[in-house]
């Protein structure tokens, strides 16, 4: 037996490429090497799951039996090593396999949610935050779709119906309960789910009983040959439609991500300046993003940046997710148990109770941090092929260990509630696949009709982009954001969309009349959607591709998430409306968008309260506010936390557009990690128009007229008083 | 997102109340929360397609929760919506994008990003629009989709209200102002308009507006029609100042909301003591001919203080105008109140209760009897008794010792509320928003609203 790391990966992966058909016996002699080499599970489960990343359609659906049969019954570790990916393999696999196979998978998720029959664990076989994020992704996916293609031609769907049915009965692994066995001579195909297969021979060795290491148990070049009378998994009608890899990435959605990434990582750095390797991989990122927006990639490389930045996303996802307590009473086991004729084998013949007394129940966190951390490290060459030559030869693997983000972000938690949110790893394919599906077809998909014109990558999610492909194509009619183009007899707006070259053209006919008004000029639309670009996955604010706008994107993103963090801070704090603002404050007061905004002195001065953090940044005014609600009377909790008198203003995100020596004084300003606000701040910084000074410069220069605000002078005295009625009356202002 | 060929998988069942709305361009959903109800809203999320509240974007396969609102979402692209809970809703369809007033609208904000854009190269002056008509025409409906519209080009428009039946980032009884260069808060009830918007001590997961407020104290332009024209002077005056040193803002120029006016004679006074003093140059006057007419022939004469035309355009109002009865108008004003000391659903606010003695704070009121002979009526202290409590007083950015004059037209710097008056003690407790001592600050006791009984109940 191979008792070195990478001999055991070897072996695993040559057995994975020999699983071409469903094969019980080869599914379960694959569940037995795994669990033979338990101590090398790290590289079992990444050799399976690149696998299963890579395998063609028709042999992905084996490979994912072989994935579920080992984690049912072998649950330590493997349930722990593919638990973080599983948002990542479970997508990327659904999205490339026809709809019987993810009618199968279906099914399989089903089964994870549960405990394993017969088990007298409870706990279901993948944390429910594991599966609940795929379940909601193919729910929002199949509400999209259906929404789409609710009402296109019944046609179509004579057309599909009467296809030869998927032949195979596949269902998901049977329960870890199942004692292992041996091959027999004409083996059906792996059985049905859970605890559903017939033919348990009670009197067998149960496999588990044997010891984990014990010598030479299996074969590890028991490569299983296909069993000849097996059909095989596939239909041959589906495999020329799936060999072929999907085609369509959205550049756009992966920049897109990988900011976001960014945004995080940098957050991440931010925390732990001194962490190297956090620098490393957010070079990295940010190495990625020039490549990735300056040149064209092939459309391979995409697919693996793509599925490594989906990786990464999951993992920063379910980072931070405790895991659940117990989902059943301890009797509900027997009770689920679907066999009670075999309950004599008793489940403890199976590994599960070593599992138990090694695993904890629940999970603290921490262990799936370690887990995480250890699956960090650098994989294999053999597990993860460089790209394609030329683009930069940016290998992605090598800029971040696989699931080496894992320990990223707290705040990425937030995010993680809504799975659309976050990067996912199947960009929507232009083309609607048929399939041989015998599921009664609502709705074929309607983009079928322009098949023949669409160019690869156009999201289907997108109706905007799809309907500006259309019409530089100059095929305009019923599409995919019209669902129903019969049902309102004489009603198609896309129809009057003009052809293409007049798209952008401005109006010049529009008029201030009513007249004029009226005219419908459908190539405006665009540019209320998609000229503005691609927008915000959180709050639907749209940002150009160019540079200006992927700088006011960042930024953007930066703000969210900073927004996110500092919120539940906040929300222990304690909060207040602020006062509302002087009239000169008010006027000098610049919009903040996407920056932090930081109000000119004076606008502390009349009003301490407005420029607090999180909307600007002033410790100073916000220790003023403290002080003052610590006086009088006031019963409400303040700003306890705010100890620092400076004022302070977040670094600019970038530092290179904004001058970092204060203009007065000639000295660079001071850098720090500032606890409360959680991030680094130049310390003693004012913002005043666009230059940033140190506070005491700025009111040292600004002279008697205008003085720090105190707490007494603020809500005390009166401002007019030092101001000497200049501010105070009419405002004088010419013109405008 | 998207996966190839899952249309062909029956959607599974969903739970009882969420449905699937498909819109096609130029359709509304419109929807109305009851008020009785006692869940947490209606939850919306767009699944497909674009769609919009008031010119503001919802973000793709994001929840948005509508409490107590009565509003639409429009699709201008065709979208499909999945909904949940209690609410009462409706498709309008329309044939054509011409059956809607939607298209003149969206039409008149590429006119005004025509003026914006050839006003500067981002330097010059952008239009100045005001918005006018009856009761229930929709138009701060329009001024916020036109400010929307305009932000989400990248503008950063002024907002001013002159309507002191509802409050622009501020209580009602008020005038104000403010620029809108981000997003607005879609969820919030009257739309990213409401006093949920304006700053706190904490973030705000939609970036927050900052306006300047004048307190008029009163429902309507008439009950004090000099008061009313003098604040709207000082805010168009601080609305110049600011255009002129914000070149961004300038370019952006303004959308004015005006208080509801037929095409009496009186009130179309109103109208043009605004058009006026904000120098106005397009006047959008919605669903009344006649006053429509009127404002035409006065207008076309005039030209603004900077020599431009003066356009006057008569639009059809949205057959989709939520009707707003007292009753609904009262329970906005109160959630307002509400709202501006304790947050809403998504920002809890901690109020400061401080209990001050009658001597400590300084309070005034418009006179009792109003002086017929006079037109300017100045302020008069306020004897403080039982009879104000609940009431919301403004603090004044001025001081106790300012003329009353100045006082009544200085900034507000916010609202407290009397929580309760001890005559024997002498002594009165107050809800303020910040902490410290008021005592310095004068207070102003409007005659509206009305007091909101159960603030701290
Ligand atoms: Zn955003
Ligand atoms: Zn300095």
């Amino acid at each position: 037996m191979a008792d070195n790391a990478a001999d055991v990966a070897e072996d695993y992966r040559q057995a994975l490429e020999d699983l071409t058909v469903n094969s019980r016996i080869e599914i379960a002699t694959l569940t037995n090497i795994a669990r033979e080499n338990a101590n090398h599970g790290l590289e079992i489960a990444e050799v399976l799951q690149n696998h299963i990343k890579k395998v063609p359609p028709s042999r992905t659906l084996p490979a994912l039996y072989v994935l579920d049969s080992v984690v049912k019954n072998v649950p330590t570790p493997y349930a722990l090593y593919f638990g973080p990916k599983l948002y990542s393999i479970f997508m990327g696999a659904y999205t490339k396999v026809d709809n019987a196979t993810r009618r199968k998978m279906d099914e399989m998720l089903k089964t994870w949610k549960e405990p394993v029959p017969g088990s007298i664990s409870t706990k279901p076989v993948f944390p429910i935050e594991q599966v609940r994020p795929i379940e909601n992704a193919l729910m929002a996916a199949r509400n999209a779709a259906f929404a789409a293609h609710q009402s296109s031609f019944q046609g179509q769907q004579q057309l599909l119906r009467g296809r030869a049915p998927v032949p195979s009965r596949d269902t998901p692994t049977p329960p870890t309960a199942r004692p292992y066995q041996p091959p027999l001579q004409g083996q059906p195909p792996f059985p049905g789910p859970n605890g559903q297969y017939p033919d348990a021979v009670p009197q067998q060795q149960p496999y588990a009983i044997r010891p984990a290491n014990g010598p030479g148990v299996i074969p590890h070049r028991a490569t299983p040959q296909p069993v000849g009378s097996l059909p095989p998994y596939q239909a041959p009608a589906a495999r020329d439609v799936y060999g072929t890899p999907q085609p369509g990435i959205s550049v756009d959605k992966l920049k897109d991500n990988i900011q976001q990434l960014i945004v995080a990582v940098k957050a991440e750095f931010a925390q732990d300046p001194l962490d190297t390797s956090k620098q490393t991989r957010l070079k990295a990122l940010l190495d990625l993003q020039t490549i990735i927006q300056s040149q064209e990639m092939p459309q391979d490389q995409l697919m693996i940046v793509r599925d490594q930045i989906a990786e990464i996303a999951v993992n920063m996802r379910s980072q931070p997710q405790p895991r659940p307590a117990v989902t059943a009473a301890p009797g509900v086991a027997a009770a689920t148990a679907p066999h009670p004729a075999h309950a004599g084998i008793p489940y403890t013949t199976t590994p599960t109770p070593p599992v138990v007394s090694q695993q904890p129940t629940p999970v603290p966190p921490a262990a799936f941090a370690a887990v995480a951390a250890a699956l960090g490290r650098p994989p294999s060459a053999a597990a993860a092929p460089p790209p394609a030559a030329g683009g930069g030869g940016v290998s992605i693997d090598s800029l971040f260990g696989k699931g080496a983000l894992a320990t990223l972000i707290a705040g990425a938690a937030r995010k993680s509630a809504t799975p659309q949110q976050i990067p996912t790893p199947t960009p929507p394919p232009a083309v609607p696949q048929p399939a041989p599906a015998v599921v009664p077809l609502r709705s074929p998909p309607p983009q079928r009709l322009v098949e023949p014109a669409q160019p690869a990558g156009v999201p289907s999610t997108n109706p905007s982009a799809l309907l500006a492909m259309l019409r530089q194509s100059g095929l305009i009619g019923p599409s995919a954001t019209e669902p129903s183009a019969s049902a309102v007899p004489g009603l198609s707006p896309a129809a009057r969309f003009p052809p293409a070259g007049t798209a952008h053209l401005p109006d010049t006919s529009l008029q201030l009349k009513p007249s004029s008004l009226k005219i419908f000029r459908p190539q405006l639309i665009a540019q209320l959607h998609e000229d503005l670009g691609p927008p915000c996955t959180q709050c639907g604010r749209r940002f150009k591709t160019d540079d200006e706008g992927r700088r006011k994107k960042t930024a953007h993103m930066d703000w969210h998430f900073r927004v996110h963090q500092r919120i539940t801070e906040a929300e222990k704090r304690g909060q207040h409306r602020s006062w509302y603002v002087d009239e000169l404050d008010w006027i000098r007061s610049r919009e903040a968008i996407d920056t932090d905004y930081v109000a000119p002195q004076d606008l502390s001065f009349s009003s301490p309260d407005f420029p607090l953090d999180g909307i600007s940044g002033t410790a100073g005014s916000s220790a003023a506010a403290a002080a003052a609600g610590g006086r009088g009377t006031s019963s409400s909790p303040s700003g306890k936390s705010q100890q620092s008198q400076q004022p302070y203003l977040a670094v600019p995100e970038d530092s290179s557009r904004v001058n970092n020596t204060c203009p007065i004084c000639q000295e660079k300003f001071e850098m720090k990690w500032l606890d409360e606000a959680q991030e680094w701040v130049w310390t003693d910084a004012v913002k005043v128009g666009d230059r940033v000074y140190h506070g005491s410069c700025h009111r040292e220069a600004a002279g008697s007229m205008q003085h720090r605000p105190t707490p007494e002078r603020v809500l005390g005295k009166r401002k007019a008083e030092d101001d000497a009625g200049g501010q105070r009356g009419k405002l004088k202002v010419e013109g405008y | 997102m998207s996966i190839p060929g899952l249309g062909e998988i029956a959607p599974q069942p969903s739970p009882s109340t969420t449905r699937t709305i498909t819109l096609r361009p130029f359709w509304e959903w419109r929807f109305q929360v009851p008020r009785s109800s006692s869940g947490p809203g209606v939850s919306v999320r767009l699944l497909s397609g674009t769609a919009e509240r008031d010119g503001t974007e919802l973000a793709l396969n994001h929840n948005y929760t509508f409490a107590r609102t009565k509003s639409k979402i429009l699709t201008y692209t065709g979208c499909s919506l999945e909904v949940s809970g209690e609410v009462e809703d409706y498709v309008a369809q329309c044939a054509a994008p011409e059956d809607t007033p939607m298209l003149s609208y969206l039409n008149l904000h590429f006119t005004l990003q025509t003026q914006r854009r050839s006003s500067s190269g981002g330097r010059g002056r952008g239009p100045r629009v005001m918005i006018c008509g009856p009761h229930n025409t929709g138009k701060t409906t329009l001024a916020r989709t036109l400010a929307a519209l305009a932000t989400r080009m990248g503008e950063q428009p002024l907002v001013a209200n002159v309507d002191p039946r509802e409050g622009l980032l501020s209580l009602p009884g008020t005038v104000s102002a403010a620029v809108f260069g981000t997003i607005m808060d879609v969820e919030e009830p009257t739309g990213g308009f409401g006093v949920s918007s304006t700053p706190c001590s904490g973030p705000s997961l939609v970036p927050v507006k900052l306006p300047m407020v004048y307190y008029y104290g009163r429902e309507k332009v008439e009950e004090d029609m000099p008061l009313w024209k003098d604040l709207v002077t000082k805010l168009a005056s601080s609305v110049r100042a600011k255009l002129s040193s914000d070149d961004a803002v300038r370019s952006g120029g303004l959308v004015l909301d005006t208080p509801a006016v037929t095409a009496v004679k009186g009130e179309v006074e109103i109208l043009l003591h605004a058009v006026r003093e904000f120098a106005v140059n397009i006047v959008v006057v919605l669903g009344s001919a006649g006053l429509n007419a009127s404002l035409q022939t006065i207008l076309e004469n005039e030209k603004t203080t900077y020599g431009e035309p003066i356009t006057v355009v008569l639009l059809d109002k949205s057959d989709g105008v939520a009707e707003r009865d007292r009753d609904f108008m009262k329970f906005l004003r109160e959630a307002a109140i509400k709202e501006y000391f304790f947050g809403d659903s998504k920002r809890t606010l901690s109020p400061f209760t401080q209990s001050v003695g009658f001597d400590d704070v300084v309070i005034f009121k418009a006179p009792d009897e109003p002086d017929l002979y006079n037109s300017h009526q100045t302020l008069e202290s306020a004897e403080i008794t039982a009879e104000m409590s609940h009431w919301t007083l403004a603090v004044m950015n001025a001081s106790v010792n300012d003329p009353p004059e100045t006082i009544q037209q200085a900034p507000v710097l916010g609202f407290v509320a009397v929580a309760d008056v001890d005559e024997d003690r002498r002594r009165l407790k107050i809800l303020s928003p910040v902490s410290g001592r008021l005592g310095n600050r004068p207070l102003v006791w409007g005659r509206w609203p009305e007091p909101y009984i159960n603030l701290l109940g």
